[in-house]
């Protein structure tokens, strides 16, 4: 039942079925048909007008034109069927049989047209009466009432009295007359325990501890919290990729699952964690984690990020950011609401209380934001070693301002310009010219008053003094927020001999202390932008660059990595807003933070397919922002010679040269550059004429090598796919008519759902993640407690759990649902607590015994009297073959293991991986959305684009064969046999009660130890082989596979 | 030797004690899905043609092409279903139509083999899609919905008419190391039951994953006779023993699986003729893994299986087969050459065996290309075009020799008789004797059904 909750938005369509068929054939025949002379736009000849379901009711000169339910009595047919002289219609040629069909088939259908009138078209469809009865009709309903504060009912079964929880289950037992199962056997307890609070089997060193202990011991695993986290990525759709056609990497979805591991793991209260999923960026104080140096607020929002991300954007074809916000908003009212909002898309719900405004009001707060990459790293990281490497740079700056402090002679530049042909860039560049001065002198004042003339048109946004970026604009990245640079500011070499790799022009330089650092400056939409047009001085390498956003989402593939060390001018126009979408904006970033990063391959020229983008060097400059109404981009006014033709001077070339290149470097000697000298003294350096090494043993190549050094030190950024909210302006996004993405109707400012925020208080993610934090919400908890629930016991309370509504199951315990749901908010929001308080109730200690009466009247066991049998899950059964085998790798967190492949396809990155994934827990390996682990995927691991509240058990005969003759499982059972080999004074008894043990966590009787020695003898005897045989056939024992 | 079989004689009889159960089971499942009408046809054989073949360079011929190429089509031209703007030009076929067979249906000369059974195809020419993109026209194509999230048709026929075979599955895609673009959500079974989604097998090495025994089949019996004895234990103090028994029963079929898939896949028993006339020896390696393919096909059509497709092998970094967006001489040249004689042989070797009665081979890409390009030039190709483009089938009571439907005079748009996928869906089915509105799912709340809401059949096909 994997999308359950999807489909009730089709349920509707069987309900308009009829109309459907109108939208699908019907209109676009009459449309191409009849339109021509039947309809307000052209003319309405005959007075009749088809363009309206009024408008044929009313008919023309002769009448209603359609009689529904009777085509044989209907005007229309007769026109259409050119039986009369008269009123022959088209006039020209009759219509094809087939079309004359269709408008009979659809007028014996009772002729369903659900265009309303224009009038009527313009109002919001969800206003009117007839909704508004019907939706505080809807509002009845048992999971929007709420929670009840019951006390846990008296029983007399002393056993059963202790546990609130027990005490509701055993009194439900008891109206049903049905008994409870006995407690389970230790062993078979303890295997349980295991599986579901950690999905690995158990060890056998824990033999003599409580059951208490027992389960304390395994909340307090680390591998507790990988298994909680898969279920969450259930939840939340998790992938590594984006799917579709190119699989591209889902920028850090692998932190976002380290986090959950942690959350779970940290026990972080749910009312914090659904914060953070909802509104992590926006948190007034964000949660630090001083352990691993991470802001883990910031990575909650990659939830909006994952599932599938079709490439493209609504600009180029209408439809795609409505498909993926459906995605969004499904995932979002699923997990956290179990609510299926995203039927509400092309049509007030036809059976809750959610409105199409609803919908759309929703979709306005959750494309407000721009979907980008974060820096998650604790906000201080780096600051140690960024303040070190400034004063660094300024040690050796004034270093260098002494070994520059030497002035030219100009007979030496004479000397050199004549073995040098490498001339200043620019008008009038002047060296090895000395008899075209003057001529050379009036070339550049005319270039200089043409550009300033020319230049009048640009109006600069950012102010230059200040290092500011213009109101709207914001940063992102310790490349940027330490990246401002005077001009002339050296740039430390990293490698080679040289100290200063360049010397830096005024603006933000994300490498301006080192490439490491991450950068990104983020616009308003283009058209909150004064001026036609934004032009930006920009400069960039190893993948920085830029990238182009239609409504702050998604996957656009407008994206340009620069190629440019001097920076060039590069002008954005404001683009044309069509197809519903209500804001462009540009981002320039570097590879860490550019979203789409890695893009699609082949895209990034130079990028192998096998890189997947992680721990580059990457780089961007800004040095000017200028918006303005006319095209074209700001000319070079050529400060740099102003030194040289504008300053009075020597008569001599050469001594002006000279003249001109000294106080250049006395200037930046004495840190007073001025406009014009940075070029100056970039040529100079980058030429070879200014000094640019450091003697070995002095205190410069002290500095030098100490650079390097700290610089080495620091870390690529981590950084996530997650929300940047910082000055964006508010969306608000249009309503699609029935649906129809080329029919836009009004503007819907962002909200929430009436019927959970009656006094429309929801305006942004942060108010909307605390409304569902109300301590009186009738969702938040319920959803919540019933998921934890299932995780442990298989089937929620209510068995749907994405579901709530009128589509959804009801609970089969409701007042224990509500109890459970209080308890939960009162202790807290504890995940531990209210997993220890429900695996150590007597409920969940019953054995598999099922009795008939029970099964006669309860066969779906919802009043719980025994503990269902469950196969483990595909992670569980993989993770157990490595435990046992030996071959598990306790390693936690880390990016994505891909998963073996036999068949490899570059151009998707879908690359094989080892055999055992290099031994790790199946939650660490790679969930492609195109190519998902094979082996978990023969057992039932989720299609990864939707949420998945709930897992198919299937049970196919392909199972069979994986356990058979799948190398992993094979491979495994070899480890396996060799590990338990090694001990070599072990009979065979023994050695096959170890493998129950491991393998199945108890002893074997007399029976089967016979049994599985008479086997080993089948095998081949005491060998290697037939124990490989024999841990083979082990693993392929149903008892394995699944637990009671 | 003895002890083994004893064993497997036990277990046999215990299940054979099971069996009402999953017998029950079983019934229930099929009970909802009666044969609606008298079948014509038992099988369908999808030749998939992913990424788009041209129309007007295959069945659609346009002369009107020829005579303005070059000249701008104007925005008159221009529609949502396919990749357009006025400035675009309209661009002739590289390939020359004839009149083929008796019937004197039009095939361009890029279909050799094809055209020589021309008198046997009915080409629909007035296709309509609802997108000009490779994912959602896919699973449209598939699943009746450009959304997916819904079965495709190969496990709708599997889950409808049940298989003949109950050592091979009812749904069956040769592949050809090559996912299209849409996922395998186009080959899986959604809501139905998992046994209905499509079974993968390769062209290239192991044909099925696991389905080469691991162990010899000695070491396997005794394995799964020790099973037997230690897994009927199991169940009976699971809560539910049926599920157990439907484990241990998987390995039941899953045992004979390891022989029947394999006798299938392996085609070296098959005469040089037949060889010779798929293609089978090929120099050319992917008309190699095509042929080998097709001549799987109607071993497995042969053998009960319901649904059969054939992926075409992607041959170079094109985002799909037959999306030759540039190179369209050379690349749909080549992607002719790999699938025309294949594809020809399979309809004439069917023919041959009195099959190709009960066997519907349908021939359909998801989509058409567009009879413009941006500029004319050697290397210049077709884009995307869902407003009206062909496909085919044969055999299975369809009319042959016969083309429906029109596009304009540009191919550019449908003319007359628009036919969209549910109508292809619907039709299918009810070759197969189902009525395309009576086979339903109860899912979500819904009946659910391949076409949706949709469909027409098309009673103007077939015979």
């Amino acid at each position: 039942m994997k999308s359950f909750a999807t489909m009730a938005c089709l349920l509707t369509a069987s309900v308009m079925g009829a109309e459907d068929i109108f939208v699908s054939k019907v209109e676009p025949l009459l449309k191409q048909r009849c339109f021509e002379c039947h309809s307000h736009e052209r003319k309405i000849k005959g007075g009749l007008a088809l363009d309206s379901k009024s408008g044929w009711e009313k008919g023309g000169e002769s009448g209603p034109a359609i009689v529904p339910g009777k085509p044989e009595a209907s005007l229309l047919m007769q026109a259409l069927s050119h039986a009369e002289k008269d009123v022959k219609m088209p006039p020209k040629k009759m219509l094809p049989a087939s079309e004359i069909v269709v408008f009979a088939e659809w007028i014996r259908a009772g002729a369903p047209d659900p265009r309303v009138s224009e009038v009527k078209n313009s109002q919001d469809l969800a206003a009117g009466d007839t909704w508004d009865v019907e939706f505080h009709k809807r509002l009845d309903w048992w999971s929007l009432k709420p929670m009840r504060k019951v006390e846990p009912p008296k029983v007399d079964d002393v056993a059963w009295s202790k546990e609130p929880v027990d005490r509701f289950v055993r009194a439900a037992l008891a109206a049903a007359k049905l008994q409870p199962a006995a407690s389970a056997e230790p062993g078979v307890l303890r295997r349980r325990l295991a599986f579901v609070l950690t999905g690995l089997p158990p060890s056998s060193a824990s033999a003599s501890l409580s059951d208490e202990a027992y389960v304390d011991m395994l909340l307090q695993s680390p591998r507790f919290g990988e298994h909680f986290a898969r279920h969450w990525m259930d939840v939340v759709r998790y992938t590594d990729t984006y799917g579709y056609e190119w699989d591209n990497p889902a920028k850090g979805a692998y932190e976002y699952r380290d986090y959950l591991i942690r959350a779970f793991n940290d026990d972080i209260s749910f009312a914090q964690f659904l914060r953070e999923q909802i509104a992590g960026d926006l948190l007034p104080r964000p949660r630090i984690n001083t352990d691993s140096q991470t802001n883990e607020s910031l990575i909650g929002p990659m939830f909006y990020h994952l599932g599938e991300h079709r490439h493209g954007s609504s600009l180029m074809f209408n439809g795609i950011h409505q498909e993926m916000v459906n995605n969004k908003i499904d995932a979002f009212s699923k997990a956290f609401l179990a609510t299926t909002v995203a039927c509400a898309r092309c049509h007030d719900h036809k059976l809750e209380a959610v409105s199409q405004h609803d919908y759309y009001a929703l979709a306005a707060v959750f494309t407000t934001p721009r979907w980008t990459s974060r820096v998650i790293d604790a906000p201080n990281k780096n600051d140690v070693a960024i303040a070190k490497l400034k004063d660094l740079r300024a040690a050796i700056r004034a270093e260098m301002a002494v070994a520059w402090k030497k002035p030219f002679e100009a007979a030496f530049l004479k000397q050199w310009a004549e073995t040098h042909s490498v001339a200043l860039k620019g008008v009038g560049a002047p060296l090895a010219t000395p008899d075209q001065f003057t001529q050379k002198a009036a070339e550049w004042r005319k270039a200089r008053v043409d550009a300033q003339n020319a230049n009048a048109i640009f109006k600069p946004l950012a102010d230059a003094a200040k290092a500011q970026l213009p109101h709207g604009w914001v940063m992102e990245g310790d490349g940027m927020k330490h990246g401002f640079a005077e001009a002339g500011t050296p740039l430390i070499a990293l490698e080679g001999d040289g100290v200063i790799a360049r010397l830096l022009p005024r603006g933000w330089h994300t490498h301006a202390l080192s490439s490491k650092l991450p950068g990104a400056l983020r616009m308003p939409s283009e058209h909150l932008i004064p001026g036609r047009f934004v032009s930006l001085d920009l400069a960039g390498g190893e993948f920085g660059g830029q990238l182009v956003v239609d409504d702050h989402a998604f996957q656009n593939e407008t994206i340009t990595f620069y190629t440019n060390t001097p920076s060039e001018w590069k002008t954005f126009a404001d683009a044309e807003l069509k197809n519903g979408v209500q804001q462009v904006t540009v981002e320039f970033a570097t590879s860490s933070l550019n979203p789409n990063f890695p893009p699609r391959t082949g895209l990034a020229k130079g990028l192998k397919n096998d890189d997947f983008g992680y721990d580059k060097r990457s780089w961007l400059s800004v040095c000017g922002i200028v918006s303005h109404d006319k095209a074209g981009t700001p000319q070079d006014e050529q400060d740099a010679f102003a030194g040289l033709y504008d300053a009075a001077g020597s008569p001599d070339f050469w001594q002006r040269i000279a003249a001109w290149f000294n106080s250049a470097v006395a200037r930046w000697c004495d840190g007073k550059t001025q406009p014009g000298d940075q070029p100056v003294l970039d040529w100079l350096l980058t030429s070879g004429l200014l000094p640019n090494k450091a003697e070995p043993g002095s205190r410069l190549a002290t500095l030098v090598a100490e650079y390097r050094s700290v610089e080495a030190g620091i870390e690529f950024p981590r950084t996530v796919n997650s929300m940047d909210q910082r000055e964006t302006a508010q969306a608000s996004y249009p309503l699609n008519v029935r649906g129809n993405v080329d029919v836009i109707g009004t503007l819907v400012q962002p909200g929430f759902l009436k019927m959970l925020d009656p006094r429309a208080r929801v305006t942004d993610r942060l108010a909307l993640a605390e409304s569902l934090l109300d301590p009186e919400h009738p969702l938040t908890a319920r959803v919540y407690v019933n998921r934890v629930w299932q995780w442990l016991f298989g089937t929620g309370l209510v068995a749907t759990p994405d579901d709530f509504g009128r589509l959804g199951d009801k609970p089969s315990h409701p007042e224990l649902l509500d109890w459970l749901a209080r308890e939960f908010i009162h202790e807290g929001w504890s995940t531990k607590k209210l997993v220890r308080r429900l695996v150590l109730s007597q409920t969940f200690r019953q054995s598999g015994l099922v009795t008939d009466a029970a099964r006669e009247r309860d066969p779906e066991n919802r009043l719980l009297h025994h503990y269902a049998t469950r196969r483990l899950e595909a992670e569980a059964i993989r993770d157990s073959l490595l435990a046992i085998s030996g071959r598990l790798d306790s390693q936690l967190y880390g990016r994505p293991v891909l998963p073996f492949r036999s068949v490899e396809d570059g151009a998707k990155r879908l690359f094989s991986g080892p055999l055992d994934g290099h031994g790790r827990r199946s939650i660490y390996l790679q969930m492609s959305i195109m190519d998902p682990p094979k082996f978990l995927v023969g057992f039932n691991l989720p299609d990864l684009k939707l949420p998945a509240g709930r897992r198919d058990v299937t049970n196919v005969p392909s199972q069979a064969l994986i356990m058979l003759n799948d190398p992993f499982v094979n491979e495994m059972a070899k480890c396996w046999a060799a590990g338990l080999l090694k001990d070599k004074d072990v009979n065979r008894e023994d050695r096959v009660r170890q493998m129950f043990g491991q393998a199945l966590a108890r002893a074997p009787d007399a029976a089967e130890l016979k049994r599985w020695i008479d086997a080993l003898q089948d095998f081949g005897g005491d060998t290697p082989d037939a124990w490989e045989r024999l841990a083979h056939a082990l693993f392929n024992t149903k008892e394995f596979l699944y637990y009671r | 030797m003895q002890p083994h079989d004893h064993h497997l004689c036990t277990r046999r009889q215990i299940l054979a004690g099971a069996a009402a159960g999953f017998g029950m089971l079983a019934l229930r499942a099929m009970a909802g899905v009666p044969l609606h009408r008298r079948a014509r046809a038992k099988n369908i054989i999808f030749c998939f043609m992913d990424g788009g073949p041209s129309h007007v360079d295959t069945f659609d011929p346009k002369p009107m092409l020829k005579k303005f190429e070059g000249k701008a089509i104007g925005s008159g031209a221009v529609s949502k279903r396919s990749q357009s703007n006025a400035g675009r030009v309209w661009f002739g076929s590289p390939w020359e139509f004839k009149q083929r067979g008796q019937s004197g249906l039009w095939v361009s000369e890029l279909f050799p083999h094809i055209a020589q059974v021309a008198d046997k195809l009915c080409v629909v020419r007035s296709m309509v899609g609802e997108l000009p993109l490779h994912g959602q026209q896919n699973l449209l194509l598939h699943t009746g919905r450009i959304l997916g999230q819904a079965p495709s048709i190969g496990s709708w026929v599997s889950y409808g008419l049940g298989t003949e075979n109950h050592n091979l599955p009812g749904y069956v895609v040769l592949n050809n190391d090559w996912v299209p673009n849409g996922g395998l959500e186009n080959f899986g079974s959604s809501f139905l039951p998992a046994s209905h989604q499509a079974t993968m097998v390769r062209a290239k090495g192991v044909p099925v994953d696991n389905i080469a025994p691991h162990d010899e089949a000695v070491i396997q019996r005794r394995k799964l006779a020790l099973l037997a004895q230690q897994d009927v234990e199991f169940a009976a103090g699971a809560s539910d023993a049926q599920i157990i028994e439907g484990a241990i029963a998987n390995y039941e079929t899953a045992f004979r699986m390891q022989s029947a898939v394999p006798g299938i896949a392996d085609i070296a028993d098959e005469p040089e003729h037949i060889r010779r006339l798929y293609g089978v020896d090929s120099t050319d390696e992917h008309q190699r893994f095509y042929a080998t393919q097709a001549l799987r096909a109607r071993r497995l059509v042969e053998a009960g299986v319901r649904f059969v497709e054939i992926t075409c092998p992607s041959f170079d970094g094109n985002n799909s087969p037959w999306d030759q967006h540039g190179q369209i001489r050379q690349n749909h040249a080549k992607n002719a050459r790999i699938t025309d004689q294949s594809v020809a042989a399979l309809i004439s070797d069917l023919d041959q065996r009195g099959l190709l009665d009960e066997t519907i081979l349908l021939w359909a890409g998801e989509m058409g290309r567009t009879p413009h390009t941006p500029k004319i030039s050697e290397s210049c190709g077709r884009d995307h075009h869902v407003n009206g483009y062909s496909i085919f089938m044969a055999g299975g009571g369809f009319k042959g020799g016969m083309a429906f439907g029109e596009t304009d005079d540009f191919g550019n748009s449908v003319a007359s008789d628009p036919v969209d996928i549910h109508d292809i869906h619907a039709t299918l089915l009810h070759q197969m004797g189902v009525d395309h509105e009576k086979l339903v799912f109860r899912h979500g709340g819904r009946d659910q059904r391949l076409t949706d809401v949709h469909g027409r059949v098309l009673r103007e096909l077939t015979a």
